[in-house]
């Protein structure tokens, strides 16, 4: 096993390339970003236009997500859907559209055999799409699906993070999930859609991503082809995201009847990529949550050592689908963050030990930091298992993308492995102290009984817990200090709501 | 690695040439080295140009299948809790702490067939894997309290499942289409055996000392390696492993002799769920059936059939509809799942699946949709390769239920030799009315 220059860690080779001036409109060189991997026998596109839901109309929360599903799933002037899947089909290719709060990702690979066919259908879609009215109800259909059935009613951990998301943003552009809502999705019309594509799918707010085996030449066509899109300026494109501050722990109860509770519990935190303090902060993270990791120490308190559930986390970047992904996703960048923890749905009888536990820990970690040992190991896991945050071309054009994004002097998948190593205990302890706290939060909890449980939080009722198998005698121990934590919830501040109108407008 | 990366190149980009020229044409395009020790354990190694990458699956090959005493399904997926509590020279905390120290990412998942354990880590922590993988798997030790711990997670993870009413549905289909076959059960295994696992630590033990054993399971390490110093790797840590496999007795599903049809309500809301599932045929790479009956559930049903252009995209009349033909070791069924947006359709749409598969039956599939199809197969399959995790992945289930690596090519061979004659004799032989299992599944809750 030879040592490798950093540089080819990834496999990736950032270029700048000259452009040819041939004279027409096109996509400035600035928007683009190069990963050309020699022998990759496909090519991936990311193509980046600098919109998502932070700019749905108010009353049309939603949009931004079904212009982009308009745009992958659905016809254009020169072909119709059906057309589009059968070409697509012997490619053994797809386009997909991903739209988050600030960006949205039309996206692809396809194998260089099959390129060109391709290239004309991805084009055709992101240039001349149709907006057709029976694609709009087919689309619309499936949004409301997801809000009213699948988010209600069949994944309380989604609908538990969606819940704490609108809640902490409540009031901001971030403050409704990209799906939208039952109501506003319903008012959109096929206007509503082209007149958000003519406003925000704009030449000078696209760029262009892509890597793997591609040529060249490429490049400069993409950029000629893309520059038939219009010119208009992009107005108000970043809305000011003045969330207000919270005091106190403020709770939002989702009620339904469910046999299990899922708990997410969040706070903005001003720290985006740019700053060395975030991969202090993200070092400490890991130790505390690390997704889907049984190293993370909220999984060893709740899951491991009580088998309370399934999995606990925590996050010090948005995460979306983190039930369907074991490594952080791309292209769902933010300017604003968020800490937040997960807690995998836990019996409704252990709801108040299980928050109480996630507090406490957090509490924990804010007064002690921590320790040289943790520090070390923690030091040890992360620097290597960020390695496996983009294994393929895709994922890393995706990172690549971010960079440009976050402003990173670098790349972000390089500095993971750089700074990691180069943090000291002392720094890490200070970013713990400087972002992270106990006092002021928002707690989203998705569980039956809701009333019951706004008392026992507001009486800081104890709440002992017994299992069905005997646990070591520290655990015991432990049980105790953690079913009197003080919990510090006024009663104003816990508000009840029905499942039903939850996503509602 | 120089000139497997070449092999790999050319593998790849000669692709369109060799579906025209040969049939036969190979399709897996890494060069890999295959082996068993003496006492059985097979292992299989490909290297990939991926710098310091490693991707490491321990490819059991019992799954929920294997459970056949009554009693005791679930057993397979304990297993895969069980086997983090560790050994006596490597208790859980210890194994925990050092699959940390080297950050890998290490996870498993029980399916029916098999149960896989895998890890991605740096090329150079292969030996502290290696040592850890051989060691649970030889010396797994725990306590009747650890035990009991894990089965309760066992049960909530049951209940977690019937939140979902695809879970619900899997259950109900199962055990309305099985009545002797241990697929009668799902993975997770029926309830009232998870119920009572907590008592049966001594089963367990005979459950782990029948099926993990070296002749039972396959090794497959892809990416940053050297093979030869792999090999000896190997030698020396599973070279000790006694022998000592017990075979499982599966008694086979007596052949259905009527259609089954059952309504089922799921306690929650979602749109109605529409399972038309017939008896289908165990996976083969050789044999046509399997091969065919994989295009026709494309063709027939896939995003570019006549029926999703008619239902989802004309008269939207359900969400979604799609094929899934298990792939099996013995034979599994072939679902095709719908979901209805108004519960007044369910009988349309059930007929026009019934119709659609009358049709595949009197009228040969275009030729040229066929191959279009054995195009996308092909590359799809290819496309999927590029990482060492992505390779395991993809090889996983094809070394479960075959034991080798071989199969791979033997089935895309097959598949590309699959004539518009073969889908339609296959849709004959098949999508038989005394053969067809059908759930309708609705929410107590409305949608």
């Amino acid at each position: 096993m030879k040592k490798r220059h950093a540089l080819t860690i990834f496999g990736i080779i950032l270029i700048a390339l000259q452009f040819i001036s041939c004279g027409g409109p096109k996509v400035s060189e600035d928007n683009a970003v190069l990963l050309p991997v020699e022998n990759d026998p496909t090519i991936s596109f990311r193509l980046w236009f600098k919109v998502g839901s932070q700019n749905d109309p108010s009353g049309k929360e939603g949009l931004a997500y079904i212009t982009a599903n308009m745009i992958s799933d659905a016809a254009t002037t020169n072909r119709s859907y059906e057309q589009i899947l059968e070409e697509l089909y012997p490619l053994a290719a797809h386009i997909n559209s991903q739209a988050y709060i600030e960006q949205t990702i039309i996206a692809g690979r396809v194998h260089k055999d099959k390129l060109d066919k391709y290239y004309n259908l991805l084009t055709d879609v992101v240039l001349h799409p149709a907006f057709k009215e029976d694609d709009l109800q087919r689309i619309k259909s499936e949004v409301l699906n997801y809000l009213e059935n699948s988010l209600r009613y069949s994944n309380d951990e989604e609908l538990g993070k969606s819940a704490l998301y609108n809640f902490v943003y409540d009031g901001t552009p971030y403050g409704h999930i990209p799906e939208g809502a039952v109501e506003s999705v319903q008012s959109i019309t096929v206007d509503d859609v082209r007149d958000f594509y003519t406003k925000f799918y704009t030449r000078d707010n696209v760029v262009i991503g892509l890597g793997g085996g591609f040529n060249p030449s490429l490049v400069s066509r993409l950029q000629e082809d893309l520059g038939q899109l219009p010119a208009t300026e992009v107005d108000n494109a970043n809305p000011s995201i003045d969330y207000k501050p919270i005091h106190g722990k403020q709770i939002k109860i989702v009620e339904k009847d469910a046999n299990a509770t899922a708990i997410s519990i969040g706070f903005p935190i001003d720290l985006t990529r740019e700053n060395r303090d975030w991969y202090a902060l993200a070092l400490a993270n890991s130790w505390f949550g690390e997704h889907r990791n049984s190293s993370s120490h909220l999984y060893d308190v709740i899951r491991e050592k009580r088998g309370l559930n399934y999995g606990d986390y925590s996050y010090i970047e948005r995460f979306p689908n983190g039930g369907h992904r074991t490594m952080p996703p791309q292209n769902v960048a933010l300017r604003q963050q968020m800490f937040e923890i997960w807690i995998r749905p836990v019996p409704n009888e252990t709801r108040m030990f299980s928050l109480r536990s996630a507090l406490r820990e957090l509490d924990k970690l804010v007064d002690n930091g921590l320790s040289k040992e943790d520090f070390e190991l923690t030091q040890n896991f992360y620097s290597k298992y960020v390695l496996h945050y983009a294994p393929t071309t895709m994922a890393r054009l995706g990172y690549a993308l971010d960079d440009k994004f976050y402003g990173v002097d670098g790349s972000h998948l390089e500095k993971l492995r750089t700074i990691i190593p180069d943090l000291t205990r002392e720094e890490v302890n200070a970013a713990i102290k400087k972002y992270l706290q106990t006092d002021n939060m928002k707690i989203a909890i998705v569980t039956n009984n809701a009333e019951e449980m706004k008392m026992a939080m507001v009486n800081d009722t104890p709440s002992p817990i017994s299992y069905g198998t005997p646990k070591s005698d520290m655990v015991y121990a432990e049980d105790q200090q953690i079913e009197k934590y003080p919990l510090n919830i006024e009663a104003e501040d816990v508000t009840i709501v029905p499942v039903d109108s939850m996503f509602q407008r | 690695m120089k000139s497997i990366r070449i092999t790999a190149l050319i593998g790849i980009l000669t692709l369109g040439v060799c579906m025209s020229t040969s049939v036969q044409a190979k399709i897996f395009p890494y060069e890999y080295q295959t082996g068993s020790l003496e006492n059985g354990l097979h292992y299989i190694l490909i290297p990939m140009d991926t710098p310091e990458l490693v991707s490491y699956y321990s490819v059991v090959r019992t799954g929920s299948r294997d459970e056949y005493e009554p009693g005791h399904s679930g057993f397979a997926h304990l297993f895969e809790h069980m086997m983090f509590r560790g050994t006596k020279n490597y208790p859980g905390d210890v194994y925990d702490k050092m699959i940390t120290e080297i950050g890998a990412d290490a996870n498993a998942y029980t399916t029916d067939d098999y149960t896989c354990y895998h890890l991605n880590f740096t090329a150079q922590d292969l030996d502290t894997v290696m040592l850890l993988e051989s060691d649970r798997f030889q010396n797994l030790d725990y306590a009747k309290q650890e035990f009991q711990t894990e089965t309760g997670a066992v049960y909530g993870e049951y209940r977690k499942g019937r939140t979902n009413p695809w879970s619900v549905l899997f259950e109900e289909i199962y055990d309305l289409a099985y009545d002797v076959h241990t697929y009668q059960h799902t993975t997770i295994g029926f309830e009232e055996d998870i119920k009572a696992m907590p008592t049966m630590y001594d089963y367990s033990k005979s459950f782990f000392n029948r099926y993990y054993r070296p002749e039972n399971i396959v090794i497959l390490i892809v990416g940053d390696i050297d093979t030869s110093k792999t090999v000896s790797m190997l030698k020396n840590y599973y070279g000790d492993w006694k022998p000592g496999y017990a075979k499982p007795i599966i008694k086979p599903e007596p052949e259905q002799q009527e259609a089954r049809a059952k309504e089922v309500t799921y306690n929650g809301r979602t749109l109605p769920i529409l399972d038309v599932a017939y008896k289908g045929p165990a996976f083969s790479g050789t044999k046509k059936d399997y091969a065919a009956l994989e295009l026709l559930g494309d063709l027939a049903f896939g995003e570019t059939s006549d029926l999703y252009k008619q239902l989802v995209i004309k008269e939207q009349k359900v969400q979604f509809i799609q094929p899934e033909f298990g792939m099996n070791r013995d034979p599994n069924l072939l679902h095709i799942f719908a979901m209805i947006k108004d519960k007044q359709d369910i009988p349309y749409v059930r007929d026009l699946i019934y119709k659609t598969l009358e049709q595949y039956k009197s009228e040969p599939v275009d030729s040229q949709k066929l191959q279009d199809l054995q195009s996308r197969q092909r590359y799809g399959f290819l496309m999927n390769l590029n990482s060492p995790d992505r390779v395991a992945g993809n090889l996983a289930r094809f070394i479960a239920l075959t034991g080798g690596i071989k199969v791979v090519d033997q089935y895309y061979g097959t598949l590309s030799e699959i004539s518009p004659e073969d889908i339609q004799q296959m849709a004959d032989k098949y999508f038989v009315k005394a053969h067809r299992n059908v759930i309708i599944l609705e929410g107590e809750q409305g949608s």
